[in-house]
């Protein structure tokens, strides 16, 4: 019972914390900015949050500043689906199997129910996501004190490896940009020793790569890079958006799909390596395998909305579980608050909680806040933000190539950076083009450190013999489950290599 | 330059890296194996110049980083957006007067004035 009485007692001190002028207003910010950047395509929520990194010690407090990037974050997967439905592009990657009834819908002359069902799905998505952020993360983090070094390196590579494997299409080319990302993330001073490494006589690499300059470079530049290769119309299907509430039969019909894409949301985005976009996928799966009539789907079929959307919201707000109890961030925009966190002097793991619980419960009484900020701006001010999709691509571009280049500069006032930056767009741009996802990357160098860390520790710890990974018993049972998945998507793969043969 | 492998006991700053050089090298190897069986990359890399578009873009990018350090922001700023909306985007020039002054303005006004971000002045300065 105790318990219980601490996770009510944080909450409440967490919303005493929320409800400030300051973070109200931030939470506001984040919640426009996300909403925006989520109607945006060619502008996801990664690659914001990773602009505005370096100005969050301008922000303020370490509370404030993650208030507003957890608010983008999930912003962005509100504002993902009214592009999806009106344009039949997704607005961000979450979105991507929401074009396909969405899109039909609207073109039917629906567009009104399925913004206004995927805006309900999202808020009760959201809203059951924060509850077990609520009460899975304090007991979560208690059973993670208990970790060693050992555990670490297990739970970081199953992480990194489950995100690898269920995002991409290609294991091979997921792994490969997983010990990219590694390899990047060890140039600079070695964490033990103090040895440098692969700077190749260049002063400013000694820190490091810097994580924005990657990032920005990545997602950002090499975003704009691929889309300049096709000249993008964001066209809207319909100006009159009309009936956004939801009739009876709607709501009869995609009920269950929100309660089914609110579950699946979140058992994904609290796996390690799990999040939205996964998540998303895998609703609009099941949802057209319990379908009474599945041939609808394609066709406008408003479950097809419902579910995906509610899914993509519940696991962005579950995918802090993993960040805010073990350190361990689950996918690249995660990735980004990570980093935010440690520019704040917030390391995130098993101890946030107890030793910054203002931090924590502060976090988690703006998302309660947010999420009806989201309602309200998603539902009755949905045209308002339809009115941002006239801004050309073309004129975008630049802008945010100019967002990225100052932002970068920005972080420690050198036009060096700037270069770097661009040298990973062309990069990330190539990448595109031949089909290797840049997120898998992006994590791998964030969670290398941690990776090498626990590895070399461990292997001091056992004196050399790698058996520690597999004796200890919960370092055991993750790398049982490692294999176990493992095994599983070579399964897969084989199965549907051998269908693609007989078809 | 040389790392020290050092021993399954004692690893040492070119342990980690190794592991990953090897593993590297025979992810690539399996991933040229498995294109080479499906052999099918018959496709051209850039069909009909979609490769123009993102070189164009890539240019204004260097040129951006080249100049700002010579001539300072606010000139630089407002150069590349033109070049961009008039080069690649052919736009209509009365628009892209309004929009390379407003974001240029902008830009400066979020980043030079509220967040004190000592943007370069170049000759200005």
């Amino acid at each position: 019972m105790g318990e219980i009485f601490n996770i009510f007692q944080g909450l409440l001190n967490g919303f005493d914390i929320a409800l400030s002028l300051t973070n109200i207003t931030f939470a506001l910010i984040g919640a426009v900015l996300g909403t925006m950047v989520g109607i945006l395509p060619g502008l996801g929520p990664a690659a914001t949050i990773s602009l505005l990194l370096p100005l969050s010690f301008k922000i303020g407090s370490p509370v404030t500043s993650i208030i507003m990037m957890a608010g983008i974050f999930y912003g962005a997967m509100y504002g993902g689906s009214t592009t999806s439905v009106l344009v039949n592009i997704p607005g961000e990657a979450a979105s991507v199997v929401t074009c396909i009834d969405g899109y039909q819908m609207a073109l039917k002359g629906r567009a009104g129910p399925a913004l206004g069902m995927a805006a309900i799905g999202s808020f009760v998505a959201g809203t059951i996501g924060i509850l077990g952020l609520t009460f899975v993360a304090p007991p979560l983090a208690e059973f993670a004190l208990k970790f060693g070094p050992p555990e670490y390196f297990s739970l970081t590579l199953l992480g990194l490896v489950m995100a690898t494997l269920l995002g991409g299409d290609s294991i091979i080319k997921g792994l490969i940009m997983v010990v990219l990302g590694l390899l990047l993330g060890s140039v600079g001073l070695d964490p033990i020793s103090g040895a440098i490494r692969f700077t190749w006589g260049l002063h400013m690499l000694q820190e490091g790569i810097d994580f924005v300059t990657l990032a920005m470079g990545m997602f950002g530049i090499g975003e704009i890079f691929y889309n300049l290769e096709k000249v993008l119309k964001t066209e809207l299907v319909t100006r009159k958006i009309s009936h956004l509430w939801p009739s009876l039969k709607d709501w009869a019909d995609s009920k269950w799909a929100v309660v089914r894409g609110s579950l699946i949301g979140f058992m994904i985005g609290i796996l390690p390596g799990g999040g939205a976009v996964i998540s998303s996928l895998v609703s609009y799966a099941v949802e057209k395998r319990v379908a009474k009539n599945p041939d609808e789907f394609g066709k406008g079929a408003i479950q097809g909305v419902a579910g995906p959307e509610s899914a993509n919201n519940a696991a962005a707000t579950a995918s802090f579980i993993p960040l805010l109890t073990l350190g361990i961030p689950g996918n690249a925009a995660i990735a980004m608050i990570f980093a935010a966190l440690l520019i704040q002097g917030v390391t995130p793991g098993p101890f946030l909680i107890t030793e910054k619980p203002d931090v924590f419960w502060g976090v988690v009484a703006s998302m309660y806040i947010g999420n009806v900020m989201l309602l309200i701006l998603n539902l009755p001010m949905v045209g308002l933000w339809v009115q941002l999709l006239r801004v050309p691509y073309s004129i975008l571009a630049p802008v945010i190539v100019l967002f990225c280049c100052v932002g970068v500069f920005s972080v420690r006032n050198s036009v060096f950076d700037i270069w770097v930056m661009g040298i990973f767009g062309v990069i990330g741009y190539i990448f595109r083009k031949v089909g290797l996802e840049p997120g898998p990357l992006i994590l791998a160098f964030v969670l290398g450190p941690i990776l090498e860390r626990s590895i070399r520790q461990a292997l001091l710890m056992s004196a050399g013999s790698p058996a520690i990974f597999f004796t200890r018993p919960i370092s055991g049972a993750l790398m049982a489950a490692l294999i176990l998945f493992l095994v599983f998507q070579v399964y897969l793969n084989r199965r549907k290599q051998r269908q693609r043969g007989k078809g | 330059m040389h790392l020290a492998m050092g021993t399954l006991k004692r690893p040492g700053p070119g342990f980690l890296p190794f592991i990953l050089a090897c593993l590297l090298v025979a992810l690539s190897l399996a991933l040229i194996a498995s294109q080479w069986k499906k052999g099918d990359g018959k496709a051209p890399f850039w069909p009909e110049r979609t490769w123009l578009r993102p070189l164009l873009g890539a240019g204004a990018f260097a040129l951006y980083a080249f100049l700002i350090d010579l001539i300072g922001f606010l000139p630089t700023t407002f150069i590349f957006l033109v070049l961009w909306m008039w080069i690649i985007e052919s736009i209509s020039w009365r628009r892209i007067a309004m929009v390379s002054v407003g974001v240029t303005g902008v830009l400066y006004l979020i980043f030079g004035y509220f967040l004190e971000v000592p943007l370069p002045g170049g000759i200005f300065s």
